[in-house]
């Protein structure tokens, strides 16, 4: 099934194959998302969603098919297509002995962006992480206020792409609906949003399009704003997702 | 490069808020001050108390009364070894070589009252001085700062992170490796202080100074690659921590310590007391000049007779006793020295075996290298031997020769019946006083180079394996992350 946005694509992928051995993990992968839209790639444990996204992160090379992320290929420019990428890990390693304001700085810097105290302070209370925690180390802090704080790293860098990995793992109602309202206000920004994860209501939620992966291909996609049956689509993936 | 800096600030910023660096680095820090202080004050104190005590023996030699003067070979004489400048930082084999000897006729002694032996079985555990913390320990404190650097990052992902925002593996391991190496700078101060120390106010040439610095930097550097890499090729910190404990154990005490051993079994030695027999049996083979029916001075006696045109030995113009004291030093001497040569170039193959381990320890390499430049090698001290040794031939013949000169055949004969006879055997003590001080020559800078030359060789083709091995971490780095 093509996949395709009316849009250019900023995230491209066409005919991605990816074998381990025997194992084929991506097979014949065609996906498109363009600039202020927001994919939801599903699918159960072993169905290439992780591979997809360190495809497009440059750690892994494709046996077959192309890529590009925002113009630049990923495969033979890896360090060039990063830069042009903001990535949330399902779960956000920082520095535990450095604050929120000490972690952000630092990454900001690795990018060549030197933020004031303002701007973090804009993007921390866009991710909605307290004001009394920001100087405090963040080896207290529970995984939702980690995510906040990746969250605003991907904000503060304003990157054309976002790929985001279980994004809302972890994180209650509330704080799931906050993330939400962010990625709307990333889409209205441009960002061409990309996440791997389980959660189909969630998905249903924000997404534009949702793609249904399974053995390194997709199988189905639909458009939420097309009105879609979600108990039906739960029935008919989510077990395979939900695994 | 700004990247670079950037990445290593992190780290430092890490270690500052770490308390086991701050107390690795806090510790090894007070103990490179206190062994520059100790090693510089102890290499000060050791030296002056040679000097005092050779002058003392300079005296008392001097200040003999008149005497015969086969009893001043007999009273002998000390000679002690100074300290090079450089002993400050690296003493090297001066604590246990021993640093004087009595010298005396007929007998060619070893050297004695190294500290080692002197001092409590404490010292025997290694001196503290700057040369062995950055031998052993800086390497030591390195690895519990630096084993965690890039195992640590990929444990708690951040590792990926630092990829994700677009830096490369090359700059990853660049900033490690300048984190590390700022933290080598730091152990290196109180040693760099004490070495321009030591040519400030030892008068320690600045260029074999400046080497050993160089040296000493080039092993610490190596350390730090080595450091980075295993934490770059190892999955966990754990792993990387236990890997290079084990290296540092291989490298730093087990190799240096069966290195000897294994030099000595390629290239065995007779024991002391072996020697000793062994010369005492030649020395009986030499002839014995005190009988009439020994063939060697037998012949001895008719050589004398016939370049003299006499028939008695009491005809002679000079006095056939010191005649055949000097021919009797001269075999002897001769027989001390072939036994000396031949386990000097023993000595020195065993010391190309142990060198050569610097191929499989940098430890090795580095010690050489110190002990080289700073003139501590057991070269100096077998230098020491061989000048003593000159210098106790040079008397004693002098002393045999004013017997042959000086004193009557018949007189000498008499000494011990006639008491007119033993009055005039004993001669001007202005002789003795005529005697030259003894001066250690120590080796010159030209040759202490061309003995570190094999240690720093070997460095260098460590340095150039670890280069290789980093840019296989980069490698690693980039397919693993």
């Amino acid at each position: 099934m093509i996949s395709e946005s009316s849009s250019p694509a900023v995230i491209a992928l066409s005919g991605l194959t990816l074998r381990r051995g025997t194992r084929t993990v991506l097979a014949d992968l065609t996906l498109q998302v363009a600039a202020g839209e927001i994919y939801a790639l599903l699918g159960g444990n072993g169905a290439g969603k992780s591979t997809t996204l360190s495809v497009l992160l440059g750690f892994l090379r494709p046996d077959g098919g192309t890529v590009t992320v925002a113009g630049t290929d990923p495969v033979t420019a890896p360090d060039a297509a990063r830069r042009q990428i903001a990535f949330l890990p399902e779960s956000v390693a920082l520095y535990d002995q450095l604050s929120a304001y000490e972690n952000i700085a630092y990454f900001m810097a690795l990018t060549g962006h030197e933020p004031t105290r303002g701007a973090m302070d804009g993007a921390l209370d866009a991710a909605g992480l307290q004001a009394e925690a920001r100087t405090r180390r963040v080896g207290g802090y529970s995984k939702g206020m980690r995510q906040k704080v990746a969250i605003a790293m991907a904000v503060l860098r304003d990157v054309p792409v976002l790929l985001l990995d279980e994004p809302t793992s972890g994180l209650d109602p509330r704080a799931t609906a906050d993330f939400n309202a962010l990625l709307g206000r990333l889409k209205a920004r441009g960002t061409a949003i990309l996440m791997v994860t389980h959660d189909l209501l969630g998905a249903a939620d924000c997404a534009d399009r949702i793609g249904f992966l399974a053995e390194g291909r997709i199988v189905d996609e639909v458009r939420p704003a097309d009105g879609i049956d979600v108990l039906a689509l739960h029935h008919r993936y989510g077990e395979a997702a939900a695994a | 490069m700004k990247t670079v800096r950037l990445l290593a600030g992190n780290d430092w910023r890490l270690m500052a808020r770490s308390r086991v660096a701050q107390l690795a680095l806090l510790m090894l820090l007070a103990l490179s001050i206190v062994a520059a202080v100790t090693a510089v004050a102890h290499r000060d104190d050791s030296n002056a108390l040679r000097a005092r005590f050779q002058q003392q023996a300079d005296r008392a030699f001097d200040g003999q009364p008149a005497r015969h003067p086969h009893r001043m070979v007999h009273y002998g004489h000390f000679v002690f070894r100074p300290l090079p400048a450089l002993a400050g930082f690296d003493p090297g084999v001066d604590g246990f070589t021993g640093n004087t000897i009595f010298l005396e006729g007929h007998r060619q002694n070893s050297a004695n009252f190294g500290d080692v032996r002197q001092s409590s079985l404490l010292a025997r555990f290694g001196q503290l001085t700057p040369a062995f913390v950055l031998q052993a320990l800086a390497p030591l404190v390195l690895i519990f700062v630096g084993f965690g650097l890039i195992a640590n990052e990929r444990e708690r992902g951040t590792l990926r992170l630092l990829r994700v925002h677009g830096r490369s593996a090359a700059e990853v391991l660049g900033g490690k490796l300048l984190a590390l190496g700022g933290i080598a700078a730091v152990l290196l101060t109180p040693a760099l202080a004490a070495l321009i120390w030591l040519v400030a106010s030892a008068r320690a040439e600045p260029l074999a100074a400046g080497l050993l610095a160089l040296g000493y930097i080039g092993y610490l550097a190596l350390w730090v690659l080595g450091i980075v890499i295993v934490s770059a090729l190892v999955r966990s910190a754990r792993g990387a921590l236990i890997a290079l404990l084990g290296l540092w154990t291989l490298t730093t005490i087990l190799v240096p310590r069966i290195g000897p051993d294994i030099a000595l079994r390629l290239e065995p030695q007779l024991t002391r007391l072996e020697t000793d027999i062994a010369i005492q049996r030649d020395l009986q083979r030499l002839g014995d000049s005190h009988n009439p029916d020994d063939p060697h001075f037998a012949a001895f006696k008719a050589r004398i007779l016939a370049q003299y045109g006499v028939s008695r030995v009491e005809d002679l113009p000079l006095n056939y006793r010191g005649l055949v004291a000097l021919e009797g030093e001269r075999l002897t001497a001769s027989l001390f020295d072939r036994y000396a040569t031949a386990q000097f170039a023993q000595q020195r193959r065993q010391g190309t075996i142990a060198t050569r381990l610097g191929l499989l320890s940098p430890a090795v390499a580095i010690r050489s290298l110190s002990m080289a430049l700073a003139g501590t090698d057991l070269e100096g001290h077998r230098r020491f031997l061989q000048q003593a040794e000159a210098y106790r031939y040079g008397i004693v013949q002098r002393l045999n020769r004013l017997q042959a000169e000086t004193v009557t055949y018949v007189d000498d004969g008499n000494r011990n019946r006639d008491p007119e006879a033993a009055r005039r055997v004993r001669i001007d003590p202005r002789h003795w006083q005529e005697v030259p001080d003894f001066t250690y020559r120590p080796a010159s800078l030209a040759e202490r180079l061309a003995a570190a030359a094999p240690g720093a060789g070997i460095l260098l083709v460590w340095l150039g394996l670890a280069a290789a091995a980093a840019v296989a971490a980069i490698r690693r780095l980039e397919e693993t992350v």
